[in-house]
């Protein structure tokens, strides 16, 4: 009874840390996105200010100029545009004079002779519409009445300068304390959240330190590994895909787990994440909450939450959604808007959506994938599709990245710039990479520790040098003798 | 020389602008297609349009509803269901039962018939975990036919294949009576179509829409970013099942009349035939693939000498549309109208500039 007295009070205590946490990470990432919205505004109402300026200002610059340059500037667009419309009508002429040769070969000469009038004709009316252009933009101002009108001219400009001036200063100042004020609201908001949230999470501890389970799951795991794995045993009918295994995974590293065909690989990852239950053996992970946790307790839907994304051994993306919505899908679980919220389409729905939208474009940008956005993942090179799973598995900003097969299928370069783009991950998002691969150049190059195996069982566990050397992997990869 | 001040924007410009927000907001299309459709009757008072032209009309109107829920289910969470018109006419029943049997207030009989599709919803969804794909068809097309035995068997309530019919029924402030030729059902039919289609629209641009596909596409990857499969096959079943019972209420209220015959596998596999010859994920191409199915032989095939001699004929244009959809366009008819609009702007591209190099000759430069 009191055992199930602390589990529960351990899963409210959890929730609402949860939450309080979803709501101080919510706040952080909003107020950079309402600053952007303010700047916009400004930006388009300075910018409507300053055409209305443009349009006052237009009718006194005309004032300021010379006569003929006055003359010049209005008939300029005029004429050009008048001189192509008669080109094209000379060119018809001299097309249809072509046509009327070939039809009729022995009446070139009239043909010719019409063609002559014709384009005469046409360069006169061109040459009378011009004059009328010109004559109708003439203006005869004195010298004196052109310098009052400059004069007027700067002072108008000078005037209206100063008041575009003015409402800049005016908006942006407005928008600085509005800003300041809604930051300074939601800051006050959270400070009580803040002292919640210690008080919770000492109450956690408390409640932990009571739980004997808990206890006996912290000793489990050291301090410095994210997860072990202990004897881990996984049957297909008769056959042993996994067959006792066990290792463990440092915080911050890149692990590599290696073997032949059919060695079981993804069956240990399946198992991690899962997919299959394992029939013995015990997988602990430390999660998000620093907190030892038995995987083998949990849905395969609830995995995430703890922190521990997967990709696929065949890149699995959603091909009716594009690249964008891929990435969101990605954050699935981040969402906390319920169903009405979504019925409705609320401000709050709108709002996550803005904060997660901004965080997968930055991923993006980060990924160099920024060029596919919204373009559907059919018909992308393989590559990209690769590293896009890669950049999905990011959005939930995990503890722990299982990639089955990162490189398979990629040509030399884009797995060299792979190995780049793993401990690029690793020092940004502060997570530790746990990947299958057969490529050897990649996980000799990029692994921190390498852990081979094969029918299931382990062969060895090291770095690069000592697995290279080992003879057990040598023989499992090359045929024993 | 040049300006300084050169004015490009003008008022017609903020116009543009602002009328094309207008009109590209999602929720345009929606309120237009309620407004016509409330036109449609306004005329039909004002004796432009025939009133049997409209009685025709009424339920493909709700049949287009029914299809819109299947949309949801079939489109966008991948799961095939074949008892959307038994789950339609057990509300409809439930509608009479409530109305005529017991005397209570037909809006009660709404109430609980929303009650029992949210239920039949939930059963369908659990079944749906267990089993996908041809067998939960074949599962859901089981329960129909069993809720149309029931219809056609239990006379106590449902009056056998006699079929049930009331001469007058009170929905809250209005009465609706059989002998009426322009009923008031029909404006509530269009406001619960305008408010499906909006809430439709909303879920499926938000993370529901985007789990559902990605359900369809992928349940391992759905699984691993958290998408939980019981959750959202049980809302995807409920929601269909809640979308249909509405339709069923609406039908009963709109007739007065429901007969066992009605709620067959004939009408679950027309609006199966709409939402394919439609396009499984577009509103305005289900609309199009339930024109085709339930009113283009009533209001335009019988005006052609053929089809007024032969009635049947145009079930032979129905299957070959959708043989032709399915071979030529897996996306619906919604792709043909794209493909459409592309060959024709292709096509007057093309004579514009064969008629150019007839007029000025082949070389384009000016001179």
């Amino acid at each position: 009874m009191a055992k199930i007295w602390i589990r529960l009070k351990k899963t409210l205590l959890l929730r609402h840390i949860n939450r309080l946490e979803y709501r101080v990470q919510f706040n952080e990432s909003y107020l950079p996105i309402i600053k952007e919205r303010f700047d916009q505004r400004t930006e388009r109402k300075l910018e409507r200010l300053r055409q209305k300026h443009q349009r006052m200002l237009l009718p006194l610059e005309i004032g300021t100029l010379d006569d003929d340059v006055y003359q010049d500037v209005m008939t300029t667009d005029k004429i050009q545009r008048l001189e192509t419309a008669y080109d094209w009508k000379k060119r018809a002429v001299r097309q249809s004079h072509a046509r009327a040769i070939k039809r009729n070969p022995d009446a070139k000469e009239a043909a010719d002779a019409k063609r002559d009038t014709r384009l005469k004709q046409l360069d006169q009316t061109l040459d009378k519409k011009r004059k009328a252009i010109l004559d109708k933009h003439q203006r005869h101002l004195d010298e004196d009445a052109i310098e009052t009108n400059r004069a007027s001219y700067k002072a108008k400009k000078a005037e209206l300068d100063t008041e575009y001036q003015r409402l800049r200063t005016r908006l942006e100042t407005k928008d600085e304390a509005r800003f300041t004020f809604i930051r300074d609201k939601r800051m006050q908001k959270l400070e009580p959240l803040h002292q919640l949230l210690e008080t919770k999470r000492a109450q956690l501890l408390k409640v932990l330190a009571e739980d004997p389970e808990a206890e006996l799951l912290l000793d489990k795991l050291d301090e410095k590994d994210i997860l072990k794995i202990e004897d881990l045993t996984m049957k297909f009918g008769g056959l042993k895909a996994v067959d006792d295994l066990s290792f463990t995974v440092k915080e911050g590293e890149i692990f590599g787990l290696i073997g032949p065909n059919g060695a079981g690989k993804t069956t240990v990852f399946n198992c991690i994440t899962q997919f299959h239950k394992p029939n013995a053996g015990n997988l602990y992970y430390r999660n998000i909450n620093r907190e030892v946790v038995s995987l083998n307790s949990f849905k395969v839907h609830d995995v995430i939450k703890q922190g521990i994304v997967r990709t696929f051994q065949n890149v699995e993306l959603i091909w009716e959604l594009s690249i964008l919505d891929n990435m969101l899908v990605g954050a699935h679980s981040l969402y906390k808007a319920g169903f009405f919220t979504q019925l409705l389409h609320l401000h709050k729905l709108k709002r996550e959506e803005a904060v997660i939208h901004a965080k997968a474009i930055k991923i993006l940008t980060d990924l160099d994938l920024i060029l596919y956005k919204d373009l559907y993942p059919i018909g992308l090179p393989y590559g990209v599709l690769k590293r896009l799973e890669l950049a999905r598995t990011l959005m939930t900003q995990p503890n722990l990245i299982i990639l089955d097969e990162p490189a398979a299928g990629l040509n030399d370069l884009e797995t060299k710039s792979l190995a780049d783009t793993l401990r690029k991950i690793r020092e940004t998002y502060a997570c530790t990479i746990f990947l299958v691969e057969h490529d050897m150049q990649l996980v000799m190059e990029v692994c921190d520790t390498i852990c081979a195996i094969n029918f299931g069982k382990k062969l060895a566990i090291g770095t690069a040098s000592e697995i290279k050397q080992n003879k057990l992997v040598q023989e499992a990869y090359l045929g024993g003798e | 020389m040049k300006l300084e001040n050169k004015v490009t924007r003008t008022i017609f410009t903020d116009i543009k602008q602002s009328s094309r927000l207008v009109v590209r907001h999602p929720y345009f299309g929606i309120l237009l297609t309620g407004t016509l459709l409330l036109l449609l009757q306004v005329l039909g008072i004002a004796g432009v349009i025939r009133a049997s032209t409209i009685n025709l009309l009424t339920p493909v109107i709700i049949y287009y509803l029914v299809a819109l829920g299947f949309t949801f289910l079939l489109g966008y969470a991948g799961l095939a269901s074949l008892g959307t018109a038994g789950f339609v006419g057990l509300n409809a029943y439930v509608l009479a039962h409530v109305a005529g049997n017991l005397g209570w207030p037909a809006f009660t009989g709404v109430m609980i018939g929303l009650a029992i599709s949210i239920i039949v919803g939930v059963v369908v969804g659990f079944i749906s975990l267990r089993i996908e794909g041809m067998y939960l068809a074949i599962i859901t097309l089981g329960i129909a036919e069993i809720l149309v035995e029931i219809f056609r068997k239990f006379l106590a309530v449902t009056r056998g294949n006699a079929g049930f019919s009331l001469f007058r029924m009170r929905f809250l402030f209005w009465e609706f009576k059989q002998s009426d030729r322009f009923t008031f059902s029909y404006y509530i039919i269009i406001v619960v179509l305008v408010l499906v289609m909006i809430f439709l629209y909303n879920l499926i641009k938000s993370p529901t829409g985007r789990a559902m596909l990605a359900m369809k596409n992928s349940t391992s990857a759905a699984q691993a970013m958290g998408i939980s499969l019981l959750k959202f096959r049980l809302l995807a079943f409920i929601l269909a099942t809640i979308v249909a019972g509405l339709g069923g209420s609406l039908y009963f209220m709109n007739k007065l009349v429901s007969h066992p015959s009605t709620w067959g596998l004939a009408l679950t596999l027309n609006i199966l035939a709409a939402v394919v010859i439609g396009g499984m994920k577009s509103m305005y191409g289900v609309m199009a693939g339930t024109f085709i199915v339930f009113a283009m032989n009533d209001l335009l095939l019988k005006r052609l000498p053929f089809f007024d001699n032969y009635p049947s004929a145009y079930l032979v244009i129905n299957g070959m549309l959708i043989i032709l959809v399915v071979m030529f366009y897996p996306g619906g008819i919604v792709r043909l109208f794209t493909d459409i609009k592309q060959l024709v702007m292709k096509g007057a591209r093309k004579l514009k500039s064969s008629w150019k190099e007839y007029r000025y000759g082949k070389d384009m430069d000016p001179s």
